[in-house]
């Protein structure tokens, strides 16, 4: 016999509409041991707790200044990797890095030239910054840290380049006056520009690359290149606000990581040969943009022709 | 489940009345003072939270307990598992705790130096292994750092509250290389007050407490799997600040919340409340142990709220302060102590 669906329906309303949880414990039926001590543990954490292992709001509100400052920063980070792209909106952070990060990274990045990207360039800069031989494992990557330090650093020295390279409005960003040409010419300026902050470590950057190219790392390190295409973009002030916004990102990345795999290997002086090989890719981009955009044309015709011709025969299309 | 606790107290009658002597709340001796006055804290006055106090409530599982009656309780547990210790840990994680260690001491690198010709004109590096009864830190501690290193200057101390747990270390530290043995000592200590301690066995010859770890000589204090028994974790961590050198590093395995993945969480909390108090009562034929072990891994504050009690406690982090392990069933939190301005 089925139960008739009226007293379930009042129960429900009854459950719904009583807001003590307590009551709602007293209707539910009896559940197993485990999930019942569960329920205890999550109502007694409150914030009535007064062991000194729970963390009282007050406690965490008596910081000290420095302390402060620091959370902040972390807050700040976050902030950061959420907005990946260019916004108006979301204001972008000043600081990737720690103070504390930021004084071994800066000391260990002088010993790359001659370590490496590696934990004895790490260990190293901490002696030089006054810390110990164990101090840069609280480095959360460890060397990759060090390869991301200099890819930030270099990402946000850009800006700074392209006032240099376009005068004022460099920093300015989108504007709609640029025609198609000139922001190639611009992105092709600003690619080499972050393409000679390699210069320094070249010799290591292969190592580099290798690490960047583990599981674990492949992650950041194509946020990172991501992170670049979009800041040369939008240097180079490119506005668009259509698919293409994806296209040109996408394109100038793979371009961007084929280029410095090329320049690990070029022996050239001035490293011409890389910028040569530079210009090929981004002009075949252009050429390749050209054949996508007429194969586009004639599949999306070829259907809609396709389609007539059936509509024609009587099919219900 | 795996757990290392460090706040324990003898249970053999034998020792009670010098363990008890551990178990007062912090009241520096004579010869400390001065140390006392001179360690740079980072707050100058030490929060009321953090100052052990054996009349506070704090958690034993699920249960509200004091803390000294925390201290007493934990001592039981460790006590009664110490023999089956180990091969519990092998049946409650299916072996995995050794992955979660292996890859906590090789992401230390204890005993790494820079390739340069000069070696270090600092002190030779000091580990201290907290809670680390049984040595499953300190043994891989010293392999990476005597052999993959290749760095003999590296001294581990184990400390533990417990000795029936600091037994078992030393006698599974007979198997390591006489070099090894060496480099190892073995000290009975209260976490939350490290200037009172004894190397095992003080008391059957009538040693009295040492001095205790001076302040600003350890490289590396970790404690894995053990905070969470603490009965004032605050304490603990303010006196493992204390003990560091500055930029000396603060290192701690846990079990921390899975809680980014449901469905994983909701499998995981399957097994700990049900598989594991079964487990520890038909192979080691103690049911409540193994119940606290899962309860106290539940009442473990999470990865953000822990490594806010670090930062409170003088440390700096880097990056988001740790770091998860196997989906956040375990997770590592770092802090280094700042150099002095």
């Amino acid at each position: 016999m089925r139960p008739s669906p009226l007293p379930l329906r009042r129960a429900a309303r009854q459950i719904l509409s009583s807001s003590s949880p307590s009551a709602i414990r007293a209707t539910a039926p009896a559940v197993p041991t485990a999930r019942r001590s569960l329920n205890t543990s999550s109502t007694q954490t409150g914030s009535d707790c007064t062991c000194g292992n729970c963390i009282r709001r007050p406690q965490i509100q008596k910081l000290s200044k420095q302390q402060q400052q620091q959370r902040q920063q972390q807050q700040q980070v976050q902030k950061q990797q959420r907005s990946s792209y260019h916004s108006y909106d979301h204001p972008s952070s000043p600081a990737s890095f720690t103070p504390v990060e930021e004084s071994i990274l800066s000391a260990a990045y002088q010993h790359v030239p001659s370590h490496g990207f590696t934990s004895s360039a790490l260990a190293a800069g901490a002696r030089d910054a006054g810390y110990l031989d164990i101090s840069p494992t609280i480095l959360p990557e460890g060397a990759f840290t060090l390869i991301r330090y200099h890819m930030v650093k270099q990402r946000e020295g850009l800006a700074a380049r392209a006032r240099e390279l376009f005068g004022g409005e460099g920093h300015v960003g989108a504007r709609p006056g640029f025609s198609e040409r000139e922001i190639m010419g611009r992105v092709e300026a600003l690619m080499w520009e972050r393409l000679l902050g390699n210069k320094e470590v070249i010799g290591r950057w292969q190592e580099a690359l290798a690490i960047m190219a583990q599981p674990s790392y492949v992650p950041p390190s194509l946020k990172e290149l991501a992170m670049l295409s979009d800041e040369i973009l939008f240097l180079a002030g490119d506005s668009s606000v259509d698919p293409s916004w994806y296209t040109k990102r996408a394109s100038l990345s793979t371009i961007y990581a084929a280029a410095e795999l090329f320049m690990t290997n070029d022996h050239s002086p001035e490293f011409m040969d890389t910028r040569a090989f530079l210009n090929r890719r981004l002009r075949e981009v252009n050429e390749v943009g050209g054949v996508f955009r007429n194969l586009r044309e004639w599949v999306g015709f070829t259907a809609t022709a396709g389609v007539n011709v059936l509509r024609s025969k009587g099919v219900r299309i | 489940m795996v757990a290392r606790p460090a706040l324990r107290r003898a249970i053999p009658s034998t020792l009670r009345s010098t363990s008890s002597k551990l178990l007062q709340p912090v009241s520096r001796s004579f010869s400390t003072t001065l140390q006392t006055q001179n360690q740079n804290k980072p707050n100058n006055s030490v929060p009321e939270y953090a100052i052990p106090d054996p009349a506070r409530p704090t958690h034993f599982g699920f249960e509200t307990v004091t803390e000294a009656e925390k201290r007493e309780r934990v001592a039981g547990v460790f006590t009664s598992v110490a023999e089956s210790y180990d091969r519990m840990n092998d049946l409650m994680s299916f072996g995995w705790h050794r992955v979660w260690k292996d890859h906590f001491v090789s992401s230390l690198n204890p005993g790494f130096s820079p390739l340069t010709s000069s070696s270090d004109p600092r002190a030779p590096q000091h580990i201290l292994d907290i809670a680390g009864g049984t040595g499953d830190i300190a043994f891989r501690m010293l392999h990476t750092a005597h052999i993959l290193n290749g760095n003999p200057d590296v001294r581990v101390t184990i400390s533990d509250i417990n000795p029936a747990m600091l037994t078992v270390g030393k006698q599974r530290s007979a198997s390591l290389p006489a070099s090894q043995q060496a480099a190892l000592s073995f000290l009975e200590a209260n976490a939350e007050d490290l200037t009172q301690t004894k190397p095992l066995g003080a008391n059957q010859v009538g040693y009295s407490p040492t001095t205790g770890v001076p302040d600003e000589s350890v490289d590396l204090y970790t404690v894995a799997f053990g905070i969470r028994n603490f009965s004032n974790i605050p304490a603990a961590l303010r006196e493992a600040y204390r003990v560091l050198k500055p930029g000396g590093v603060f290192a701690c395995l846990e079990f921390s919340k899975a809680d980014k993945h449901p469905l994983f969480n909701s499998i995981y909390k399957q097994w700990s409340f049900s598989a594991i108090p079964l487990i520890g009562q038909l192979v080691a034929g103690d049911r409540d142990s193994y119940q606290y072990l899962v309860e106290s891994i539940e009442r473990f504050p999470s990865q953000e709220d822990f490594r806010d009690m670090i930062v409170d406690a003088g440390f700096v982090v880097g990056g988001r302060g740790y770091e998860d392990l196997t989906g956040g069933v375990a997770a590592i939190h770092k802090g280094m102590k700042p150099r002095r301005k």
